[in-house]
């Protein structure tokens, strides 16, 4: 099982990771780093592919977000309007209770003997939540009272609440303990007497009451529903900020009326929605804000689980796209490492082949060169043992002498011609050396010498004596000339011209100019002489690579090909080289 | 000399423009009692044949000439003398070379460097036909 996995990831495995390095095919690749290819075309697709992905994902967040708040402040501005209702309620109908015993039963009813305990019992058995009822006079006295504590006769002049009472028809306190000293809070109705003075009849409302009446609207463990005075002193007790009486950093514009929705944060810096609203009857005004507050994770959960849902399918996507762009990636470059390595054994073959054609295009110069003085040789030689055979007479030790100067001139001839032939295969061996670019052009130009005399073709070489030694790979540059020289000879009519010159156009590159007088090449094909295979020579006289070949090799010296030609009147190839060229770019 | 009171009354001519290989050559036939004639281009070979066609037995012609291609020469050669023989000799010839010339009705196509007695057999056999 391990070994077919292991084969299976060996198949899949892109080619392009296993390539080695060869000096030779390396120039003929177009594209040199795949990794670094593969790499970026995974890195810019994916940044395509996850883009705008992340982008949807990150609106679809805020919208469901704002979505969720929306409903979490709706939420918990109705169970404030709610709540704030109730509280109401449970005021006013206290408030209306005594304003309409007030009213019914007068003053003297009020402080006759028991007549305010039997009020007070038929209160509590209405509404409840009274603790005591009093009657208080103009001057603070409690002229009656009815209820479990011991109050009668206490004097309340000085209570704040007193003097707030007696300015407003109706009053609402805040919860204070006062002389019973347990927390309360107290209502009060402002009446006349039949002697026109006032007097105030006074209910204490139980907090207990109030708060389960607070509590009843609570929905699950995270809600805090409290009251708290103008100054931020709990009311009630909070779940948030603790007993009754404590004061709290929460503040409120006394002008709000509207119930009001805001996102905050609580001391343990967990978020929370907090409403506020300030409690008031249609009789009268109360010192109490009603403050309702949410944890919001505790309300989230229905986010979260959205979030993490979104979460794995966002997630999940990117992992499955990543797959299939590193599989794609992968596939693509490895086709395209195949086909440009394929392209490249191609490239080397055919560079190769047309080192053999220039092989076999200089042996036929070689062989004419060489046969002509081998002909002197063998007929002079012949002539000198003729001499000695058809012939009695003693023979001039001069004339057998220039007959011999003449064979040893003959061997000159031919010893020259190998040793320019041995050069010339030297020149194959990649290698960068001092190379005589003039000495170059000569030699090449030798083996076409007795086929420019013949053809009356004026060949003109004009390097300037300044001219730099180069270092470059000959054998390249040889071959250029080769190629170059070749196809002008081909070009050309007997009778016309071929010039090469070269010169130095800057401290570091030269240029080398191969002109002729021949057919030139039509405006069509200009662009094209430079593709391999490209030939216009007939019967299959061509391979259509030497310029292919050429341009490559001029490239892989570091320079420029560039020709002009304009058909009937002959081309010109311009060649801009380096003197010296850059190690590392040489293969 | 041994020969040369047999002096054949025959003609060759030789058509090279390597100097030296064509005295030599033409040395050697005249060491063998023929008698020979060298030019060193077509045109001048093409002018002496006219006066001197008749005398000759057989032409050597070299390929390769500063004025014209040998093969324009045979061409020549053969419309003005169809029967003289001529060989070819060149220096480089190719397969494709020899076809043509055997074509344009040559004799014989030979490579350089020249072995005289096969040429003088040649020409013995060529006399005894004629």
């Amino acid at each position: 099982m391990i070994k077919k996995i292991h084969s299976y990831l060996k198949t899949i495995w892109p080619e392009f990771h296993k390539h080695k390095q060869n000096v030779h095919l390396e120039s003929f690749y177009t594209f040199t780093d795949y990794w670094h290819l593969w790499v970026m075309s995974i890195f810019i697709l994916a940044v395509t592919a996850l883009a705008p992905l992340g982008f949807v994902t990150l609106i679809h967040y805020q919208l469901i977000q704002q979505s969720v708040d929306s409903e979490l402040n709706l939420r918990t501005e109705q169970l404030t309007s709610s709540t704030k209702s109730s509280v109401s309620f449970f005021m006013e109908e206290r408030l209306n209770a005594l304003i309409f015993t007030v009213n019914e039963m007068g003053y003297d009813q009020l402080t006759k003997m028991d007549g305010l305990a039997e009020i007070l019992k038929n209160l509590k058995l209405g509404f409840g939540g009274l603790s005591d009822l009093s009657v208080i006079d103009t001057d603070g006295n409690q002229v009656a009272y009815a209820g479990p504590f011991n109050l009668e006769g206490k004097n309340y002049k000085n209570q704040p609440w007193f003097s707030e009472s007696l300015k407003r028809t109706n009053f609402v306190s805040e919860v204070f303990t006062g002389y019973r000293d347990v927390p309360h809070m107290i209502i009060a109705v402002r009446s006349i007497k039949p002697d026109g003075s006032f007097f105030i009849l006074r209910a204490t409302l139980d907090t207990e009451r109030l708060i389960q009446t607070l509590s009843s609207h609570k929905t699950g463990t995270h809600t805090d529903i409290f009251l708290v005075d103008h100054e931020g002193v709990l009311q009630t007790p909070s779940e948030n900020y603790g007993q009754i009486f404590t004061r709290t950093k929460l503040t409120f514009p006394t002008d709000q009326t509207q119930t009001k929705v805001i996102m905050d944060k609580h001391q343990k810096n967990s978020p929370i929605i907090s409403a506020h609203c300030f409690i008031s009857t249609h009789i009268v005004s109360t010192p109490f804000v009603l403050v309702v507050q949410k944890k919001k994770a505790a309300m989230m959960h229905v986010w979260l689980e959205m979030r993490r849902n979104i979460n794995w399918t966002v997630g999940i996507s990117i992992v499955l796209i990543l797959l299939v762009i590193t599989f794609a990636s992968t596939f693509m470059i490895n086709r395209l490492y195949l086909i440009d390595k394929t392209k490249a054994e191609t490239m080397l073959q055919m560079e190769q082949s047309q080192q053999l054609i220039s092989i076999g295009q200089l042996a036929a110069g070689v062989a004419h060169e060489i046969n002509n003085p081998l002909a002197v040789i063998n007929q002079t030689a012949g002539y000198v043992k003729d001499l000695f055979s058809f012939t009695d007479e003693p023979q001039k030790a001069e004339d057998i002498i220039e007959h011999i100067d003449s064979i040893l001139d003959a061997t000159d001839r031919c010893g020259t011609i190998t040793r320019q032939l041995l050069g010339f295969v030297r020149q194959f061996d990649i290698q960068i050396k001092r190379t005589c670019l003039k000495n170059l052009i000569t030699d090449v130009l030798s083996f076409h010498k007795k086929e420019a005399e013949y053809r009356g073709i004026s060949v003109g070489v004009s390097v300037p004596d300044t001219f730099p030694d180069m270092e470059t790979d000959s054998g390249k540059l040889q071959q250029i000339l080769v190629n170059l020289i070749n196809n002008a000879f081909q070009a050309l009519d007997d009778g016309c011209c071929l010039d090469i010159s070269a010169s130095q156009i800057t401290p570091k590159m030269i240029k080398l100019i191969i002109q002729d007088t021949g057919c030139g090449i039509p405006e069509k094909n200009l662009n094209k002489i430079h593709e391999p295979f490209f030939s216009t020579k007939q019967d299959q006289m061509g391979t259509g690579l030497g310029l292919s070949i050429t341009y490559g090799l001029v490239k892989k010296l570091g320079g420029n090909i560039s020709v002009q030609s304009t058909e009937g009147v002959g081309t010109c190839f311009t060649i801009t080289l380096p003197i010296k060229i850059q190690e590392g770019k040489l293969a | 000399m041994k020969n040369i009171e047999k002096m054949k009354h025959t003609d060759i001519l030789i058509i090279d423009d390597e100097i030296k290989f064509a005295a030599m050559l033409s040395k050697r036939i005249q060491l063998r009692g023929y008698h020979s004639e060298i030019c060193h281009d077509g045109k001048t070979a093409l002018g002496w044949l006219k006066t001197h066609g008749t005398a000759v037995t057989l032409i050597l012609l070299d390929l390769q000439l500063p004025d014209m291609y040998g093969t324009q020469v045979l061409t020549q050669i053969k419309m003005s003398h169809p029967d003289i023989p001529v060989i070819i000799l060149t220096g480089h010839g190719t397969e494709q070379d020899r076809q043509e010339c055997e074509q344009l009705g040559a004799y014989l196509f030979i490579h350089k460097p020249l072995d005289i007695d096969q040429l003088m057999t040649l020409l013995e056999k060529i006399r005894e036909t004629s």
